[in-house]
């Protein structure tokens, strides 16, 4: 909401400074979120001196004044105003400079003498309608100074955001209140006591409440005879600082009654009344109405209506009907002033999309108290300003009464205790009193009545709020508090992600966090067949951007196309994580999804080899080094099984790691068609990891073994196998035929190319020997390899090279 | 007879001069072997000591002896010395281009958010929080009901909600866990829950996904002021010793008295989070007795804090899965 500090200043007394007003709001809940000086930007106007004015040597009206500008020379200006003349302060616009309506200043010759400038009237400044002359400035204005600072302070109006509760808050008024309780001083509020006149209002209009809930309280005033024109300037521009755009009179006077008391009103034309029947009531089966924005809209059985003998003529607390419309040809007004109830007017507005001031402040709850002031206010400006003669009295109809809490004990021991401070009983009465809070005492308590006008106030926490914000937060003394501590714990899921993250991390990945959605063509993307459960998605039912409508059943989607990005930016390869959630759809509607763990790293591309190391590892082999690593952070030993279900996987060039017989990770080069889906070209491998699957399953225990302190003997053979053998295979043949002595074997080289015969490959196994309790002899050594040279030969038809 | 000892004198300055000339420990093994080995021409001497009459055969002896030592005394000298000359060769001869990088295998790096998590439940989990986890889905009652916002409330638009089938929201903010940590469980105790949240907005400064940070802790007498001076200790574990925070009045359906806090960061007040006493009708919503219990939630947005952290100017940079942002701060 806009306010200007000008007009709250005839409401309350203000501080000399906005900043402490601004400091003192802001404490007390007003977010500030823009202070505005109101008015033209003039700072790049100076101060002129006239030293001269003399005739212009070729137009009787025009003058030929020099003047002095603060630099340089003096500068000869023509001027065409009467009571421009020598020693006057002016305002000076020169070359260059822009007016408020848009003029830009250029030196120019006027009837053969070049004018540098122009001195300004206060309407070319935007300051004001005098146009008989040029403005003229103080006689202590500083010549060459911005023009600013020889005029009035302008008006500054601050845009403050309001917080849901407090409707009372929306309006000149309870700002007012709020200065008040902040700041002290008195209220002053605008006349509201009107001069009435001819027969009583009664005479022409009935009203009646006939929805009881939706409608607490109606008052109706009556205006006759009035002239609908438009309203004077102060009442257009008080309505254009506040961001409402002027009408005529009529209409004008109920918004600045809003602007005023936060009362929502609505002027009928009642003439255009049918019946001479107010209701109020339920919108009927298939009821249309024209609202005054000139839309047709449908109503629905909960929408609240008032309705004439005929039917609807408004949308109760949202907008007023085009039929019943004040015009120019409008004589008798009703003047509409009710209390409706918060939610139905919410419910319309949201269903409607048609969130006006009205609604705002209804779904925030208006002054139960202060519906007839409004009512009164609003029929005295439109006769002072249109004329004609307020009705003797008002019509009201009462509704069911709203909720509301008449009277609230409190605690002061209970008060100290919440907030942590030692206030008296009379310091808190005190403080509750500057919120209009009626404070008595009862026994050591205190017997709180809050004023109607906060609907927000009902329990004794209400209440011990308000005390601590009129006390001030800032004033609270800080502490820490003793509470008996028990040990701190973490959920299995949060240390898994951390040792996941720590893992992948320091396997040299970058961690990434994406949004958490699946764009439709995913599934598709990744091959998922019909009865894969990454197809049950979670729909999202209003999203954000049409791509991404689903919550995501797996991490892949969301890396490949970061990858895809990475790699059009960057030389290098890509190596990329993310640990989060991904959703899948319960099989009963009703659930709430299943949320998984999972982990998914992207290796794509080239690596940087650095100068030292080796860039032509292909990125499965990096994949499996990550994958592997990830699984011993976590605690797992994995058995590494050839091949995956994974459908955007490689058929042939992808594994599984599994845990106690449970599939937790595949990993695998990427299958082509999602590659180029994706439109990823580089060679990439992915990693996923369901980390879910681990949750329930005991990481490894491990156990101290001896370490041996007798010597190591190592073995080294290069055989010569077949291509398609299988490097894994043969080593686990080897850990079984090496016998105990055995300590590792490994793979260390794989050669093929010269020197090794077409369709063979050789291969170098280092097998490592060693007892822990004595030292081994040559010959057990011997033969244990000759052993494995042996089943080399018979099982791979392998030979030693 | 002076023979022998004619000829050892002599057999000395012959090795002598032999061992001095030696140019490689190689050629010193085989000098030294030259005299002193099995066949060499001391041992000669030795053997030769049985044809000696018996009373120059002790002198004798003797002598030999100590041309001996001597002998293996001046080669082990050479020795050392060769040996150094060699390490002083080596040691002048090895040239590196030290400017050549360093070999370490590849770095990896944690997201801001990740790293700012981490720092903020590590200071909690000194001060006895501990961490407990809700779902990114949630019920309506979770995430709005049982924290007092009613159906219908004018506070629901604030939380720009996103809505899945099933009648369910992305959490908006990580309060479900307060719901569902508080149910169930008797006071005292205290916890941390970090996570993703989910709001329904999308500009230049907003991202429809964000992380927070929420902590609440209930006994019988913690208080606002307990509430404000954990806050203090935990903005100056992460912003510095100096902090300044500004406690502002505001409204939350699920604290009374509520307040929005800010931290004082180059020379403005930046916005940091909400706080606020838990609302007896959340206490009670979760089977705690208000009269009896009492305590304070805050949660804060830990994206934010990253962003004042590593100055990182959008909230965008940091989910759009650019790897250079995280390799820079990281």
């Amino acid at each position: 909401m806009k306010f200007s500090l000008t007009w709250l200043a005839e409401w309350v007394d203000l501080p000399e400074s906005v900043d402490l007003l601004e400091e003192r709001l802001t404490l007390g809940g007003l977010e500030i979120e823009e202070r505005i000086a109101s008015g033209p930007d003039l700072s790049a106007l100076r101060v002129g001196h006239v030293l001269e004015r003399g005739p212009h040597p070729n137009a009787d009206r025009l003058s030929l004044c020099r003047v002095e500008v603060g630099e340089g020379e003096p500068l000869e200006i023509v001027c065409g105003a009467p009571n421009v003349a020598a020693g006057q302060k002016v305002a000076v616009a020169l070359h260059g400079d822009v007016l408020p309506d848009g003029l830009k200043i250029k030196r120019s010759k006027i009837r053969g003498v070049t004018s540098n400038g122009m001195i300004c009237s206060g309407r070319e400044l935007g300051l004001g309608d005098d146009h008989d002359g040029i403005l003229v400035l103080p006689e202590d204005a500083a010549v060459g100074a911005p023009l600013p600072s020889a005029l009035p302070p302008g008006d500054v109006v601050l845009d403050v955001e309001i917080t849901p509760n407090r409707g009372d808050w929306v309006s000149m008024l309870g700002m007012a209140r709020e200065v008040r309780a902040q700041l002290g001083g008195a209220l002053r509020l605008p006349p509201i006591d009107c001069p009435e006149a001819g027969a009583p209002a009664a005479e022409s209009v009935r009203v009646a409440v006939e929805d009881a809930e939706g409608c607490h309280r109606y008052a109706a005033r009556v205006v006759r005879g009035v002239r609908v024109a438009e309203s004077p300037e102060w009442l257009q521009q008080r309505l254009e600082a506040a961001g409402v755009r002027p009408i005529n009179n009529v209409v004008d006077v109920t918004n600045l009654v809003l602007l005023e008391f936060g009362q929502p009103l609505h002027a009928f034309d009642l003439a255009k009344l049918r019946g001479g029947v107010v209701r109020v009531r339920s919108a009927e089966p298939d009821e249309k109405i024209v609202t005054l924005d000139g839309q047709a809209r449908q109503l629905a059985a909960e929408d609240l209506v008032i309705a004439d003998a005929a039917g609807a003529i408004a949308v109760a607390g949202v907008m007023g009907g085009a039929e019943s419309e004040v015009g120019d040809d409008t004589r008798d007004v009703l003047i509409e002033s009710a209390h409706f109830q918060p939610a139905r007017v919410r419910r319309t507005a949201r269903r409607l999309g048609l969130h006006t001031d009205a609604s705002y402040r209804f779904e925030r709850g208006v002054d139960a108290s202060g519906i007839e002031r409004a009512a009164a206010r609003a029929a005295r400006l439109i006769q002072e300003l249109a004329g004609g003669e307020v009705a003797t009295g008002e019509v009201v109809a009462l509704g069911r009464p709203p909720h509301r809490t008449e009277e609230i004990p409190l605690d002061p021991a209970r008060v100290n205790r919440l907030l942590g401070t030692a206030l008296s009983r009379e310091e808190i009465g005190v403080l509750l009193e500057r919120v209009d809070v009626a404070v008595e005492a009862d026994g050591d308590g205190l017997r709180c009545r809050p004023p109607v006008y906060r609907n927000d106030l009902h329990i004794p926490v209400d209440l011990i709020e308000e005390v601590a914000r009129v006390y001030g937060y800032d004033r609270i003394e800080p502490t820490l508090p003793d509470a008996a501590l028990e040990g701190a714990s973490e959920p299995t899921e949060h240390r898994l992600g951390a040792l996941a993250r720590d893992a992948l991390c320091g396997a040299g990945l970058v961690e990434l966090m994406t949004f958490s959605a699946f764009a439709p063509e995913d599934p598709d993307f990744l091959r998922l067949a019909a009865d894969d459960p990454r197809r049950r998605t979670v729909t999202i039912v209003n999203p954000i951007q049409a791509s991404a409508p689903w919550l995501r059943t797996t991490l892949v989607p969301s890396l490949l196309r970061a990858t895809r990005q990475n790699l059009a930016r960057q030389l290098d390869g890509v190596r990329v994580f993310e640990v989060s959630r991904v959703f899948r759809a319960a099989r009963k509607e009703v659930a709430l999804p299943e949320e998984r763990l999972e982990a998914c790293a992207v290796l794509a591309g080239e690596t940087d080899p650095g100068f030292w190391g080796r860039g032509d590892v292909p990125p499965f082999f990096r994949a499996k080094g990550v994958a592997t690593r990830l699984l011993e952070a976590l605690g797992h030993e994995a058995e590494f099984r050839a091949g995956s279900d994974e459908p955007f996987l490689h058929p042939s060039v992808a594994g599984t790691l599994l845990v106690h017989g449970r599939p937790v990770v595949s990993l695998g080069e990427l299958h082509p068609e999602t590659a180029a889906r994706y439109e990823i070209e580089a060679p990439t491998a992915v990693v996923t990891a369901d980390l879910a699957a681990l949750l329930d399953l005991e990481p490894e225990l491990r156990r101290y073994e001896p370490v041996s302190r007798h010597p190591r003997v190592r073995r080294d053979l290069a055989v010569l196998l077949g291509r398609d053998v299988a490097a894994g295979e043969v080593l686990d043949a080897i850990r079984k035929a090496a016998g105990s002595a055995l300590e590792s074997a490994r793979v260390f080289d794989r050669y093929e190319g010269r020197g090794v015969a077409e369709g063979k490959v050789s291969v170098a196994f280092r097998l490592d020997f060693q007892r822990p309790d004595r030292t081994l002899t040559d010959a057990e050594v011997t033969k244990a390899t000759d052993k494995v040279v042996r089943m080399l030969a018979q099982r791979f038809g392998g030979e030693l090279r | 007879m002076a023979g022998p000892a004619r000829n050892l004198d002599e057999l000395l300055a012959e090795a002598e001069a032999a061992l001095a000339a030696a140019a490689s420990v190689p050629e010193l093994t085989e000098t030294r072997a030259r005299f002193l080995g099995r066949k060499g021409s001391l041992s000669g001497v030795l053997r030769g000591l049985g044809e000696l009459p018996p009373e120059e055969r002790a002198r004798v002896g003797q002598e030999a002896n100590r041309a001996k030592e001597r002998i293996e005394a001046l080669a082990r000298e050479r020795r050392e010395a060769l040996e150094q000359e060699g390490r002083g060769r080596a040691l002048a001869e090895h040239r590196l281009d030290v400017t050549l990088p360093g070999a370490a295998p590849p770095r990896g790096h944690l997201h801001p958010v990740t790293r700012i998590e981490r720092e903020m439940c590590a200071f909690f989990r000194s001060l006895g929080y501990s961490i407990e986890d809700g779902p990114e889905v949630d019920t309506d009652h979770n995430n709005f009901g049982a924290l007092n916002f009613p159906d219908d409330h004018p506070a629901r638009d604030t939380q720009d909600t996103f809505f899945v089938e099933g009648g369910h929201v992305l959490r908006t903010h990580t309060s479900n866990v307060q719901i569902r940590a508080m149910t169930g469980r008797t006071p005292p105790f205290r916890f941390i829950a970090p996570g993703r949240v989910y709001r329904h907005d999308l500009d230049p400064t907003h991202y429809p996904m964000f992380h927070q940070i929420e902590a609440f802790c209930v006994d019988e007498d913690v208080t606002f002021a307990d509430l404000k001076g954990t806050l203090y200790a935990f903005a100056r574990h992460l912003f510095g010793p100096d902090t300044k925070l500004r406690f502002r009045a505001h409204f939350f359906p699920f604290t009374e008295p509520s307040a929005e806090m800010d931290f004082w960061w180059k020379d403005r007040w930046l916005e940091w989070g909400g706080c606020g006493m838990i609302h007896p009708q959340v206490l009670r919503n979760c089977g705690i007795d208000p009269e009896r219990h009492q305590g304070f939630a805050f949660g804060m947005g830990i994206d934010r804090t990253a962003m004042d952290r590593w100055a990182i100017p959008n909230i965008h940079l940091l989910f759009e899965g650019d790897a250079r942002v995280v390799e820079q701060v990281g």
